[in-house]
């Protein structure tokens, strides 16, 4: 199977603080993993240097076999992949479609001059990216809110938009970060659903990052776990529980 | 879909009948309010595009009609012109000898204009933070120092005079309506959902694949592009412009009303335009002398920039959100308006 | 160009810088805590002006009298400025409290063009203030080496109050998360005033050396100071303190010797500063002793 994304000796350093201390990880194809520790362990590091947010200080990341360090993180999106953010942020003015409709932006087939003149290419692509929204819209049971604004809606639907609209980029990998923070175990349990329907139905990669164990173990084949910057822990949840430098950099969060 | 573009045109169509009839019928002294009004409108709409659609502060309007105002102002002068004008210093040849009529004169204007909002915005846009206000502040202060010693070329603090009285309400009223379409036509587009979501959340628009700089350069190079070309159209409004004309209350002006119409809302700046350009008219009375009964109140010159301020601040802390907030005015919810009072009358 | 003018000019450059480094403390300082550019804080300086004149001509204060109530009375106008203007907006979007300063900083202005007219006013200078010193060829006014040494002491001053009182480590904290220090269970608003007051007193001290320095005042005065002070910060490294104030010497240096050794480029020395800021944020954004106080959160 191919390795979607490739993370190499990756280090980030703040001044004289090490926040993470050469971070390899392979993700192959299709797979759900999982990113956990303990707070400030360096999981949202991680995810920032992938995605382009953060430059590493050292390291390579490759993502389908093509090194990515150094691009910006809006060309890293058009390469396919796409994210959602702990503290849902949509564009809380935009209503639900214009959301999800931003997701198209680096694949636009018109330019100024056919904005400016409403040329055919305009109305055309215009109508082709709203009938693509709506689909996506759809899928997710969000087709008859399309028009809220999307402050309007409530937290679960909030979630569900910011994911429609990362698919909207045409991701193969999806990065999530926290997804379920927030949410009470019947939302919990519903997202697991939606995060392997979408996986199957849009062939995703999935990297995630949570706190609540319960829905990593249960989601993800495979985990890797962070702790001071440091991988101390790679591999299937049942053999990850069981290591015992894991219960130790957890112990207390874990009954949490 | 039909009917409402049908409206659009045909209210159009009716502002231009106005305008022919004004230009018959009114005196100079209304002639030049309408002037005006158009002017502010296009000065504003740009204004609005990267302050409220694209979210951006910026300080640059005085600085880019100064830009306008002379580009089209030294080309349309005649070589004639600038040699009696330029007693100081001579102009240089490259200038002195160029000359061309109004429409183009306005363009490049606008193409200048826009050229310098490029060369201000790189620096800016490549870094986070509110460094555009404070850049173009700047730039509007330095513009005036370079003009009044740049004498070869500006003709320095004497300024340029005899600046042909080309702009009439078609000029105005037709620039005005043509950078409102096309500003219009911008924001609804990828565009311009693309500015709503740099102004909403920068970091999430970026996780979308949007290239904020680019994005954030179209806003404020096309702003520049219309600024320079009212710049032009008000050198040729009032035909005598120097350095000290281009101050920051012009800027302090247009963000009264964009702030007062609705951050992001072009509607709402149409109506804030009409209803600053013509209240601050009405306010010139508190600068002059009032006589209530035997009583002489002498007038208090710049109490009007006073209350503007005062006024500003008001807004800001109570009334955010302006007349139209970020809402646009549409055919369709007017029509809906007329429905629920028809239910409500029956 | 020889030695002794030289060191002339460097002594002119420095006295200017530690004015720029004064005012630019405060804009520093604000944006630190609340991520605000001040645009009213050059008016500020202006405003402290003004004052120091009126308790002079009008309460009667010996001078030294008089500096030390501008000083404490230009701080409550910061503070008030921030109650009033600045604190309803704490939540709103950041271009509403930035369009809400520009706003305040045109209010001051013309609310003193109004009550004091166009017309620049001469300030008093002591006596003390007044002397020339002549050593070696070199001609120094008083002024010019009393400046950089104030400066000085009141920078020293702040960054001990800073590093080491309960206030200056609140505000430090502060400066990194508003919330959690919220949570920690500091009085966040006491804070911000307390960041308004000092960066106000400074720009009042500034204030009145700029006018023993320069003794002719306008309401319209603090602008390009202003605009300077804050290209310094930005060079300085945006949020730094010491940055701002070594920002501030190299600014005024630069325009200075810029003149001194080029004189035809007088007229433009007020557009140093702005082309300084443009290159500082081309090269480098964070300043010289800043550090990246815009990378995304997430």
């Amino acid at each position: 199977m191919n390795t979607v994304l490739k993370c190499n000796k990756m280090t980030m350093r703040f001044g004289g603080l090490t926040a993470v201390n050469e971070f390899s990880v392979e993700i192959p194809e299709k797979e759900i993993f999982g990113l956990i520790g303990p707070n400030g362990a360096g999981k949202t590091t991680v995810f920032n240097m992938i995605t382009g947010n953060l430059q590493p200080t050292s390291g390579m990341i490759y993502f389908y076999d093509k090194p990515i360090v150094g691009l910006k993180p809006y060309q890293i999106v058009s390469l396919g992949m796409a994210r959602t953010f702990q503290n849902i942020r949509l564009f809380t003015n935009l209503s639900v479609l214009e959301n999800v409709l931003t997701g198209f932006h680096h694949k636009l087939k018109y330019n100024l001059f056919d904005t400016i003149l409403r040329m055919p290419k305009f109305s055309k692509n215009e109508k082709i990216m709203v009938d693509m929204a709506m689909e996506l819209l759809e899928s997710v049971n969000l087709k008859d809110k399309a028009d809220f604004k999307a402050s309007e809606l409530p937290y679960g639907d909030r979630r569900k938009v910011e994911i429609a609209r990362a698919l909207a980029t045409g991701p193969k990998m999806l990065l999530l970060d926290e997804p379920a923070a927030g949410m009470n175990p019947q939302e919990t349990l519903s997202l697991m659903y939606f995060i392997e329907e979408i996986r199957e139905k849009f062939d995703l990669t999935v990297l995630l990052i949570e706190h609540d164990m319960k829905f990593v173990m249960s989601l993800c084949k495979r985990i890797a776990v962070l702790d001071h910057g440091v991988k101390i822990a790679e591999g299937k949840p049942e053999e990850v529980q069981k290591n015992p430098d894991v219960i130790r950099a957890y112990l207390g969060d874990i009954n949490a | 879909m039909k009917r409402n573009q049908i409206l659009t045109i045909g209210s159009i169509v009716l502002l231009f009948l106005f305008i022919g009839y004004a230009n018959g019928h009114l005196n100079a002294y209304y002639i030049r309010i309408l002037n005006n009004t158009a002017i502010f409108l296009m000065f504003a709409a740009s204004y609005n595009l990267i302050n409220g659609v694209t979210g951006q502060f910026s300080l640059e309007p005085n600085g880019f009609a100064a830009i306008g105002a002379y580009t089209a102002a030294i080309l349309t002068l005649t070589p004639a012109q600038k040699e009696a004008m330029f007693i100081i210093t001579p102009m240089v040849p490259w200038l002195q000898h160029i000359h061309m009529s109004f429409f183009p004169a306005l363009i490049v204007a606008g193409i200048v204009t826009a050229m310098v909002g490029f060369i201000l915005g790189f620096p800016v846009f490549r870094v986070r933070g509110d460094y555009l206000a404070i850049v173009t502040l700047g730039f509007g202060l330095t513009i005036r120092v370079v003009s009044n010693n740049t004498m070869s070329i500006t003709n320095g603090p004497l300024g340029l005079k005899g600046i042909a009285n080309y702009t009439n309400l078609w000029w105005s009223w037709g620039f005005a309506i043509a950078a409102m379409i096309v500003i219009m036509r911008l924001i609804n587009s990828e565009f311009g959902r693309a500015m709503k979501a740099i102004r909403d959340d920068e970091d999430a628009a970026i996780a979308m694949g949007i290239n904020t700089f680019k994005i954030k350069m179209i806003a404020f190079v096309t702003s520049a592009f219309f600024e320079g070309i009212a710049g032009g159209l008000l050198a040729h409004l009032i035909t005598t412009i120097s350095p000290t004309l281009f101050t920051f209350f012009l800027t302090f002006n247009l963000l009264i009303i964009i702030v007062i119409g609705g951050l992001g809302s072009m509607t709402g700046t149409a109506i804030a335009t009409v209803l600053v350009v013509w209240g601050s008219e009405w306010l010139r009375i508190v600068e002059q002398p009032m006589h209530i009964f035997s009583l002489t109140i002498p007038g208090i010159p710049g109490m009007r920039m006073v209350i503007f301020s005062i006024l500003l601040i008001i807004i800001m802390i109570f009334a955010r959100e302006g007349i139209m907030g970020q809402k646009e005015f549409s055919w369709d919810s007017l029509f809906k308006l007329f429905k629920t009072k028809k239910v409500a009358n029956k | 160009m020889n030695l002794t003018i030289v060191l002339q000019q460097l002594f002119n450059g420095l006295a200017l810088g530690s004015l720029y480094g004064l005012i630019a403390i405060g804009y520093t300082m604000v944006y630190g805590v609340i991520r605000l550019i001040n645009f009213a804080h050059g008016d500020i300086m202006m405003v402290g002006t003004y004052v120091a004149i009126l308790s002079g001509s009008a309460l009667f204060l010996p001078w030294w009298a008089a500096f030390i109530f501008t000083i404490l009375a230009t701080a409550l106008v910061g503070v008030l400025i921030d109650k009033v203007a600045y604190k309803p907006l704490r939540n709103a979007s950041r271009i509403s409290s930035l369009i809400t300063a520009i706003g305040v900083s045109f209010f001051l202005e013309n609310l003193f063009l109004v009550i004091f007219g166009g017309v620049p006013k001469a300030f008093p200078v002591p006596a003390v203030f007044s002397g020339v010193l002549h050593e070696g060829g070199v001609i120094l006014p008083v002024i010019s080496i009393f400046v950089p040494l104030v400066a000085l002491v009141f920078l020293a001053i702040l960054m001990y109050i800073l590093r080491n009182t309960k206030y200056g480590i609140a505000m430090r904290a502060l400066s990194l998360d508003m919330e959690t220090t919220r949570l920690m269970g500091a009085n966040v608003d006491a804070i911000i005033s307390f960041v308004f007051a000092i960066g106000s007193a400074l720009a009042a001290a500034g204030g009145i050396f700029w006018a023993l320095k320069y003794p002719s005042i306008n309401p319209l005065m603090g602008i390009m100071p202003g605009l300077k002070a804050f290209a310094a910060a930005v060079l300085g490294g945006i949020g730094s303190v010491p940055g701002a104030a070594l920002g501030g010497f190299i600014i005024g240096i630069i325009e200075v010797l810029a003149v001194a050794i080029f004189p035809p480029l007088a007229g433009y020395k007020d557009a140093f500063a702005f082309l300084l800021l443009i290159f500082v944020l081309l090269f480098k954004p964070t300043g010289i002793m800043g550090e990246d106080l815009e990378r995304g959160r997430f």
